[in-house]
C-alpha cells in the first residue's frame, strides 16, 4: 500500500484544479434577498403553491433568528442582501444528452464527472448540479425498474409531491438554525432519492455539486428516503472556481432511514479553500441529520479538504430500537482554513449504538475543531457509543481543537470517548528520510496512514480521490 | 469518622488553625472560607473544608519551586471557585471529594515551566442534588506538566456534570497534559453530563482526554455476591473502589475521606 | 447433599439445560465433561444462581433446602462455592477487603461472631499457603491485572478461605500451564475432606489426573447421557465423544 501511496503522491498536480471557470450564458437573478426573490426561485423552479407557501414560511422565521456564534470559527460578516441566490445555466429543459449545452457536458468531463452513461464510472449514477439547477440525472432509467426514484429535487417536488410532503422538513425542520432556515427559504437544487421496500439500490447514487456563477449562493437540498429493508449507498462531491470572493454554500441534507433500512453517505468536500492568504474560498455551512427507525443503519462519511469555512454536524437521531448510528470523518485545513465539524448521536430508542471516529489534521495557520455530542435519553436503556476524536498537528501556527459533550439520562447507558493530540514525531520522519522519502512525501504518506480508518469506509474510487485531496491539502504545510 | 471530628480531634479548635497529622507534618486547617488569598512559597499542606452553604473565592500563587498540597472536602451545597497560578517548577497536587450538591469551579494557571498539576477528584450526588466539577487548565508556557482524573457517581434524581477544559497556547510548546473523566450512573432518573475540551495552539504537545458513562459491572456483583456478600454490599464495594484511587492520593486522609464517601452512599 | 432432579433451565427463549439429573453425596468428587456449548458452564451459573438464566422447571435440593429459593449470596453462605471459569476484576476493591467481607457474612450467617482482625490475616496467611499465593497478590484489587494462573490460584485460594460443602469448579484448568495446573488441582485435593464434595467441569482427561473423580458424567445437548468411573474419562480422552453421540441419536 506504502508504493501506491508513494505513486499517488508522485502524480498530484499540486494547484486546486478545479478552479477553472466555465463560460457559458447564465440565468441569473439580481442580488438580495426578499419575499419576492423567493416567488422568483419558486417559479423559475414551476413548484407548486405549496411549497412556495412553505419557503415564504421558512423565510419569515428566518428573519426573526439570529446567526450562531457558538461555533470555534472566526467568520467575517456576510451580507445576505449582497448574493445571488439563482443562477442557472441557460439550457433547454432537463432531457436527453443532446439537449446539455457542450460547454456543461465538457466541465463535468474535466471534474471527471461524464454525463454520458456509457462513459460513467463502472456502478455510478450520478445527479449533476451546477449552482442553481440539476443539470442530469443519468441511469434514471435503470434505477426506475427496480423502482428506484433519483432525481433533482425540483423534479420530485413537481412529479412526486406526495413523497417530498411526507418528508422534507420532517428531519430538519425551518425552525433548526439559521442557516437551515435560510435554506428552507431559497433552497436551489439537490438530489432527491427514493429506495422502496426492501429493495438493495444495485447502484452507487451520487450527486455532484459544481459552483460556477460569481457571486452567488448555492443552496443544496438533499432528500433520501430509504424504505423498509432498503439498502444504499450515496456520495457527493463538491467543487468550485477559483475567486477571490467568498462564496456561501448552506446545504441541508435529510435521510430517512426506515425499518431495518441501511443507509451510507459519503462526502468528499473540496470546495475551492482559498489561496495561501486566506483570500477567497467557500463558507460551507452545513446541516445534515438521518433518523433511524427500528433497526436502521446509518453511516456518514466524510473527508473535508475544501471550503474557507466548514461548520458542518452530519448528525443521526436513532428513535428506534437498535438503530445504529456512525460517523467517520477525516477534516483536513491548511492556510487559513477554519473547520468546526463533527456529529451528534441522539439516542432515543433501546438497544441503539453508535460509533464516532474523527480524524483532524491541522497544518499553516487553520483552525481545526471537532465538536460532538452523544445524549442518551431516558427511555433509551442499553444505549452504547464509543468516540475517538484524534487531532494532528502539522507546525505551531495552527490550532486543534475538541469539544465533546456526553449527556446521558439512563443509568443502562455506555459511553466512551477518548482524544489524543500529537504531532507526526521527528523519528517517524527521520525514519522515511532514511528510506529515502523527501519530508513532504513522509508527511502525506503519514498522513493517509492516520486517515486510513475513515478513507477505508469509503467507496474504493473515493478513497483513492480522498488519498490524492488530502496530499494535494498538504501542500506548503511542511516547510 | 467524619473528617471535621477528625481535625478536631487532632487539636482543631477554631475555623482556622494547624494541625499535626499522623505523618508528623503540620497541616494548615480552613474551615469554611469566604475568601483566601494565598502566595505559597516553600511548601503548604492544606486541608479545606466547606461545610455550609456559601460561595468561597481562594487563590492561590505558588512561586517558582513552590509545593502546594490541598485537600478539600464539599460537605453542604457551596460554590467555590479556586484560582491557582504556578510559577516555574512549582507542584500543586489537589484532592477534592464532594459528598454534596456543590460546584467546584477550578482554573489552573500553568505560568512557569515545568510546572506540574496534579489534580483528582471525586463525588458522590444524590437526591436531587446537582454536582459540577468545573476544572480548567490552562498551560500558558512551554514543558509544564498536567493530569487529572475526575470521578463521579450518580444516584437519585442527581445531576452529576464535569466540564473540563485543557488550553494550550501557541508557545506551551512539550506540553504533557491528560484529563480523564469517570462516571457511574446507579439510579434511573440520575443524569450525566460531561464535556472533556481540548484547545490546543501549540503542535509539540502529548494531550488526550477520555470520559466515560457507564454502570456498575453486573458481572462483579454476581461474582461478590456468589462469595456471599448481599447486593448492597456488592455495590457499595463496587462503588468504594471505583472512587478509591481517589481518596488514595490523599494519604492518611484519604481514609476518612472514603468514610465520607462511604456514608453518602448510605443515604443515597 | 446436592439433588438434582429434571432441571430445565434456558437464557432468552432458548433453552439449554434439558432435564438434568444428578446426585451428589459427601466425600465424592464429580467430573462433568462433554463437548462445547453442551450447557457444562450453564449448569454451574444456575447452580449459583446466575440471574441471566431462568429454571423452567426441575428441582434442587442442598443441604435439605429448595435451592432455586435462594438468593446468590445465601447459597454461597450456605456452602456452595463456584469457581469461574472467567474470574471478575473488580478496580479498587482489595482482595483482602473483600475476603474479609465475604467470610464474615458467612460467619454472621451460621451465627458466628466476625473475625478480628488478627484473626483474619493468620486465616489469610494459612490459606494462600494452600495455592502457593503471592501474599502481595492479597493486597491488590481482586483480579485486576493477574495474570490468568494467578486468577485461577485466587479462585482456590477464595475456596480454602470460605471453607464450602460443595465445590463447583468451571473449567479450573483453562488457561494453565502444566506447573499451575499442578498446583490448582493439588491445592482442591488438599481442601478435599469427607465432609464435602466438588463437581469438576472440564474439557480434558489431564486435571483429572490429579483430581480423581468418583463419577465421570458426560453432558450433551442439555442432559447427561451417559455416567461412569474414572475410566470414562481415558475413554472420552483416546475416542472422543462421538461413539457417545452416535448410541445417543440412536
Amino acid at each position: 500500500m506504502a508504493e501506491k501511496d508513494k505513486e499517488l503522491l508522485d502524480n498530484i498536480d499540486n494547484e486546486y484544479k478545479y478552479g477553472f471557470t466555465t463560460d457559458i450564458e447564465t440565468d441569473t437573478i439580481a442580488r438580495g434577498l426578499s419575499e419576492d426573490v423567493i416567488r422568483l426561485i419558486s417559479a423559475k423552479k414551476e413548484e407548486p403553491e405549496w411549497m412556495l407557501e412553505r419557503r415564504l414560511k421558512a423565510f419569515r422565521h428566518w428573519q426573526t433568528m439570529k446567526l450562531p456564534t457558538w461555533a470555534h470559527l472566526d467568520i467575517p460578516e456576510i451580507d445576505f442582501q449582497d448574493i445571488i441566490y439563482y443562477a442557472a445555466p441557460k439550457q433547454r429543459k432537463e432531457g436527453t444528452m443532446d439537449d446539455i449545452d457542450p460547454e456543461l457536458k465538457r466541465t463535468f468531463d474535466k471534474l471527471g464527472i461524464p454525463l454520458e452513461e456509457q462513459l460513467s464510472l463502472a456502478g455510478f449514477a450520478v445527479d449533476a448540479v451546477m449552482d442553481s439547477v440539476s443539470v442530469k440525472t443519468t441511469f434514471r432509467e435503470t434505477l426506475a425498474e427496480k423502482g428506484i426514484i433519483f432525481c433533482s429535487i425540483s423534479e420530485a417536488i413537481r412529479e412526486y409531491p406526495d413523497l417530498v410532503k411526507k418528508y422534507l422538513g420532517s428531519v430538519v425542520p425551518h425552525t433548526d438554525n439559521f442557516y437551515a432556515a435560510l435554506n428552507a427559504a431559497v433552497f436551489s437544487d439537490g438530489s432527491f432519492c427514493y429506495i422502496p421496500k426492501g429493495v438493495r439500490c444495485p447502484m452507487e447514487l451520487s450527486t455532484y455539486f459544481r459552483i460556477n456563477a460569481e457571486g452567488t449562493g448555492q443552496f443544496e437540498r438533499t432528500l433520501l428516503v430509504a424504505d423498509e429493508g432498503a439498502y444504499v449507498s450515496y456520495l457527493e462531491g463538491c467543487t468550485a472556481p477559483r475567486r477571490d470572493e467568498n462564496q456561501l454554500h448552506a446545504a441541508v441534507v435529510e435521510i430517512i432511514v426506515e425499518k431495518d433500512a441501511e443507509v451510507k453517505y459519503s462526502t468528499v468536500q473540496n470546495w475551492y479553500p482559498g489561496d495561501k492568504d486566506g483570500k477567497g474560498g467557500i463558507y460551507n455551512f452545513v446541516t445534515k441529520r438521518g433518523l433511524c427507525r427500528e433497526g436502521a443503519h446509518l453511516s456518514w462519511t466524510q473527508v473535508e479538504t475544501g471550503s474557507a469555512i466548514t461548520w458542518k454536524y452530519p448528525s443521526c437521531v436513532l428513535l428506534g430500537d437498535n438503530s445504529v448510528g456512525e460517523f467517520y470523518s477525516v477534516a483536513m485545513t491548511n492556510n487559513y482554513q477554519q473547520a468546526d465539524t463533527g456529529t451528534k448521536m441522539i439516542h432515543i430508542g433501546r438497544n441503539t449504538r453508535s460509533r464516532i471516529v474523527s480524524k483532524g489534521i491541522s497544518a499553516g495557520r487553520s483552525q481545526n475543531a471537532y465538536r460532538g455530542l452523544v445524549r442518551v435519553a431516558k427511555g433509551a436503556d442499553n444505549a452504547r457509543n464509543y468516540s475517538q476524536c484524534d487531532s494532528l498537528l502539522i507546525g505551531d501556527k495552527c490550532g486543534a481543537h475538541t469539544f465533546p459533550e456526553i449527556d446521558s439520562h439512563n443509568p443502562t447507558a455506555v459511553l466512551e470517548h477518548e482524544a489524543t493530540t500529537s504531532k507526526i514525531s521527528e523519528e517517524q520522519l527521520f525514519y522515511c528520510n532514511q528510506r529515502g522519502l523527501s519530508t513532504e512525501d513522509a508527511v502525506g504518506l503519514i498522513v493517509n496512514g492516520y486517515a486510513r480508518e475513515v478513507i477505508a469506509k469509503l467507496p474504493m474510487e473515493f478513497a483513492v480521490e480522498a488519498q490524492k485531496l488530502l496530499a494535494i491539502s498538504l501542500e506548503g504545510s511542511v516547510g | 469518622m467524619k473528617l471535621l471530628d477528625y481535625l478536631q480531634s487532632r487539636g482543631l479548635r477554631a475555623n482556622t488553625g494547624m494541625c499535626t497529622l499522623g505523618d508528623g507534618q503540620a497541616w494548615e486547617i480552613i474551615v469554611n472560607p469566604r475568601s483566601v488569598e494565598r502566595t505559597v512559597r516553600g511548601r503548604l499542606s492544606l486541608i479545606v473544608v466547606h461545610n455550609q452553604e456559601d460561595a468561597a473565592r481562594m487563590h492561590f500563587d505558588l512561586t517558582a519551586g513552590a509545593s502546594l498540597n490541598m485537600i478539600e472536602l464539599f460537605a453542604a451545597d457551596c460554590a467555590v471557585e479556586c484560582n491557582i497560578h504556578q510559577q516555574a517548577e512549582s507542584d500543586c497536587r489537589v484532592v477534592s471529594v464532594s459528598v454534596a450538591g456543590s460546584t467546584a469551579n477550578y482554573t489552573i494557571d500553568l505560568d512557569g515551566t515545568q510546572a506540574a498539576n496534579h489534580m483528582r477528584a471525586a463525588y458522590i450526588a444524590g437526591g436531587k442534588e446537582h454536582t459540577t466539577v468545573a476544572l480548567r487548565v490552562n498551560h500558558n508556557v512551554s514543558d509544564c506538566q498536567s493530569d487529572s482524573l475526575v470521578k463521579g457517581v450518580a444516584g437519585g434524581n442527581a445531576v452529576g456534570e464535569f466540564r473540563g477544559l485543557v488550553y494550550v497556547a501557541q508557545d506551551a510548546q512539550r506540553t504533557d497534559a491528560r484529563q480523564t473523566n469517570r462516571n457511574i450512573e446507579i439510579g434511573a432518573d440520575a443524569k450525566i453530563i460531561t464535556k472533556p475540551q481540548l484547545e490546543i495552539y501549540a503542535d509539540d504537545v502529548k494531550c488526550s482526554h477520555g470520559a466515560t458513562v457507564g454502570q456498575l459491572d453486573g458481572d462483579a456483583i454476581m461474582y461478590m455476591r456468589q462469595r456471599g456478600l448481599s447486593l448492597e454490599q456488592a455495590r457499595r464495594m463496587q462503588i468504594e473502589g471505583f472512587v478509591s484511587d481517589i481518596v488514595l492520593h490523599a494519604g492518611e486522609i484519604g481514609e476518612i475521606l472514603a468514610e465520607e464517601l462511604t456514608s453518602k452512599l448510605e443515604r443515597l | 447433599m446436592l439433588s438434582v432432579k429434571n432441571l430445565h433451565a434456558s437464557v432468552g427463549d432458548k433453552e439449554i439445560l434439558r432435564g438434568i439429573n444428578l446426585e451428589v453425596r459427601p466425600g465424592e468428587v464429580h467430573a462433568i465433561m462433554g463437548p462445547n456449548g453442551s450447557g457444562k458452564s450453564t449448569f454451574a451459573s444456575v447452580l449459583a444462581g446466575n440471574e441471566k438464566f431462568t429454571v423452567t422447571s426441575g428441582s434442587v435440593e442442598f443441604m435439605g433446602q429448595n435451592l432455586l429459593d435462594l438468593s446468590i449470596e445465601d447459597r454461597a453462605r450456605m456452602g456452595l462455592f463456584l469457581g469461574f471459569q472467567y474470574p471478575v476484576e473488580i478496580p479498587g476493591v482489595t482482595m483482602a477487603n473483600f475476603m474479609k467481607m465475604a467470610v464474615n457474612e458467612q460467619r454472621k450467617f451460621r451465627g458466628e461472631d466476625p473475625l478480628t482482625a488478627g484473626e483474619f490475616l493468620r486465616l489469610m496467611r494459612e490459606k494462600s499457603a494452600v495455592v502457593e499465593l503471592d501474599s502481595k497478590l492479597t493486597s491488590r484489587a481482586v483480579n485486576e491485572g493477574f495474570s490468568g494462573g494467578e486468577k485461577k490460584k485466587n479462585e482456590i485460594f477464595q475456596m480454602a478461605m470460605l471453607d464450602p460443602k460443595l465445590a463447583v469448579l468451571d473449567e479450573t484448568d483453562s488457561g494453565l500451564d502444566i506447573d499451575a495446573l499442578r498446583i490448582v488441582a493439588t491445592g482442591v485435593t488438599k481442601l478435599h475432606t469427607s465432609e464435602n464434595a466438588t463437581i469438576v467441569i472440564t474439557h480434558y482427561q489431564r486435571l483429572l489426573d490429579y483430581i480423581v473423580p468418583d463419577y465421570v458424567h458426560v453432558l450433551y445437548k442439555g442432559q447427561i447421557i451417559y455416567s461412569g468411573d474414572k475410566s470414562l474419562a481415558l475413554k472420552l480422552e483416546k475416542e472422543g465423544y462421538d461413539w457417545l453421540i452416535n448410541q445417543q441419536e440412536k
